[in-house]
């Protein structure tokens, strides 16, 4: 089993994982990095979604050696210490996620759209939201937080753009076996 | 964050949450500003919440992925379950062979449905066992399951457990079911378990002398609530032989009583944690692996989880009752609806689940918010030997106004008269008495068709 080399979230991992392993697996179980979830392990829901390279991919579908020598962005990868990333800051002003768990794949789709089109249009937006199925919220609100974010993110050096939320550094996740809350 | 150092990272976390610019409601009660007596709601007055922007306290965690689901949450030394699945709809079980599952690498752990304490459970009736034994009712029926070191081995080891079936007559259509000769789906007992009837007035007579009658039959389909997070739970029992159950059950009290009762555990040493539930529409309102996993777990000396996959959403969770409604409806000229006789056949799959609330519900709204004197609903709920109908969104209500509101339509089509107008000479007023007898407190349904006309310009020409 030769060792992989990923970098996730800017940190680079050498790691044995059995060649069955998929990228969401490497990440929840080997990484403790429970943001992306399982939702239907067939690349229907679009739960899992990561960035590799930039791009956004489903983790079940992705084995982890086809992630060896690539960059991972998860959305752990996303806030820094001090600020919320503005799609998240967006999606949280636009209620645009009730129970949440599809949450973490639409934000980074979200992010993939924005890094490559920094001002989409409602029906590119719904495009490369396609691929991430919400079953509480709807998408209008994801629609209007994308839209929302887009901006914040284009007037960055705008004097009248508002400030990013400061958050305070969360706790890291437990290496897979941290406890129930 | 200037002054304020965080001690720890909860009041780091509260602290971020009081940071939100939008204006919120307050988490708590702020102190003494409010009358401490408790005030009694009275009719039309609406609480101070309505109309405030609110942001969700959870969102910030939500948007972070720093939400704890139940599968994001592992114990030391956890195993994985998998359940067998009958995917027969009617048989009796003749031998379940384990042995070949049990000698894998990896399996700790295999359970069949003998083993369970008490093999029933159900919100009202308990005909649903927690893994069949005797007798699959329906191709979900779950006949035996595994715990493994992994998902994988635990999935292997389900293909290499052997069941062997004598199949018997099954039956899919509910008007089939309901007939004396039909294949009983739990015999003796008939297929019809549950049977309401609502009779105001009389109903023959007013739909004899009516104007016009109206009749027609609506159907609809089953639905799978298909919340993006797939039922999970993980069972651990501590050194004192109490259990903790860790579960996406929405209704945690109910599934504690219903877990203890299962494994024959007096409730007190059940506990039962639920977190955040990645959708639950209805579908999680009841427990399903819990007991599976429980048992599992103490025949390992582990804790055990389990997670659906999403087929098994689909075939071993409960969906929404497909319904069969029949209406007929006695309407004068005017356009007044003089008499209503509704009759609704619930498809209830091969388990109770919640179909008498659901039932109960959709009998009270049947015949709509319309003042209708003389009215009468009868209705059924039917075993089939399909996929368990239970709690959705609504309990019957969308399936009914679905039927009652077509009708509607048809009505003032064939009377001539406006689809608002007919809805605004028939409904309720403040203080109507609902068909079973209920005087109607804050009555807005004509405010409310007014409103929602004027706001999309119903009255306006059309073209
Ligand atoms: S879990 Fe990967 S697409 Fe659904
Ligand atoms: S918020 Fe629940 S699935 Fe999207």
């Amino acid at each position: 089993m030769t060792p992989l080399r990923i970098t996730v979230n800017g940190r680079e991992h050498v790691l044995p994982a059995p060649p069955e392993t998929t990228l969401l697996a490497l990440l929840r179980e080997h990484l403790g990095l429970t943001g992306a979830k399982l939702g239907c392990d067939v690349g229907d829901c679009g739960a899992c979604t990561v960035l590799v390279d930039g791009l956004a991919v489903n983790a079940c579908l992705m084995l982890a050696a086809q992630a060896d020598g690539r960059s991972v962005l998860t959305i752990e990868g996303l806030a820094t210490p001090d600020a919320l990333h503005p799609i998240q800051q967006a999606f949280e002003r636009h209620a645009a996620l009730q129970c949440g768990f599809c949450g973490p794949g639409v934000i980074l789709s979200a992010k993939a759209l924005l890094d490559a089109n920094p001002a989409p249009t409602a029906a590119e937006i719904r495009e490369a939201l396609a691929g991430n199925l919400c079953r509480c919220t709807g998408y209008a609100k994801m629609i209007t937080a994308v839209h929302a974010a887009a901006q914040a993110l284009h007037g960055a050096t705008d004097e009248r753009s508002p400030r990013a939320t400061p958050v305070p550094r969360l706790p890291l996740p437990g290496g897979g076996t941290g406890g129930p809350r | 964050m200037s002054d304020r150092r965080p001690v720890t990272e909860q009041e780091a976390l509260r602290e971020s949450l009081r940071g939100l610019e939008t204006a919120r409601l307050p988490a708590t009660v702020p102190p003494a500003q409010f009358p401490i007596e408790t005030l009694v709601p009275e009719v039309r007055q609406q609480t101070p919440a309505v109309g405030q922007r609110a942001t969700r306290p959870d969102a910030r965690l939500h948007g972070l992925g720093q939400t704890k689901y139940i599968d994001d949450l592992a114990l030391p030394g956890m195993l994985h379950a998998r359940i067998k699945r009958a995917g027969i709809a009617a048989a009796r079980i003749a031998r379940i062979d384990t042995r070949a599952a049990e000698a894998m690498p990896g399996v700790m752990a295999v359970l069949t449905g003998r083993e369970i304490p008490a093999n029933s459970f159900g919100p009202s009736l308990q005909d649903q066992p927690v893994l069949a034994d005797e007798r699959v009712r329906h191709a979900g029926d779950g006949v035996a399951a595994v715990a493994a070191v992994t998902e994988e081995i635990a999935a292997q080891a389900v293909e290499r457990i052997v069941v062997e079936y004598e199949p018997l007559p099954a039956v899919f259509d509910p008007f089939e079911a309901m007939r004396e000769d039909a294949p009983r789906v739990h015999p003796p007992a008939g297929n019809v378990y549950a049977h309401k009837i609502i009779r105001k007035g009389d109903v023959e007579r007013a739909l004899a002398e009516a104007d016009r009658v109206f009749e027609g039959r609506w159907t609809t389909q089953m639905v799978e609530h298909v919340p993006i997070e797939p039922h999970a739970a993980i069972a651990a029992w501590d050194a004192n032989g109490r259990l903790t159950v860790y579960s996406t059950l929405g209704r945690i009290t109910l599934g504690r009583a219903d877990i203890a009762r299962t494994l024959a555990l007096p409730v007190n040493r059940v506990q039962v944690v639920g977190t955040i539930v990645g959708g639950n529409f209805g579908g999680k309102n009841e427990i399903s692996q819990e007991p599976v996993l429980a048992l599992l777990a103490k025949k390992a000396g582990r804790p055990v989880k389990g997670v659906f996959t999403r087929g098994e959403e689909f075939y071993a969770s409960t969906t929404r009752h497909p319904f069969f409604m029949d209406y007929s409806t006695g309407v004068g000229r005017d356009g007044r609806i003089r008499a209503r006789k509704v009759r609704l056949v619930l498809d209830g799959g091969a388990y109770c689940s919640w179909s008498e609330t659901t039932l109960g519900k959709a009998c009270i709204l049947a015949t709509g918010p319309y003042k209708i004197e003389h009215v009468q609903v009868e209705a059924f709920a039917v075993y089939t030997n399909k996929t368990v109908a239970g709690a959705m969104r609504g309990f019957g209500a969308p399936q009914v106004c679905f039927a009652y509101e077509s009708q509607m339509d048809e009505i003032a089509a064939a009377l001539a008269i406006d689809p608002l107008e007919i809805r605004l000479a028939n409904a309720f007023d403040e203080g109507a008495a609902s068909p079973t007898g209920q005087t109607l407190e804050s009555v807005v349904v004509k405010a409310s068709l007014e409103q929602a006309a004027a706001r999309f310009g119903w009255r306006e020409p059309r073209s």
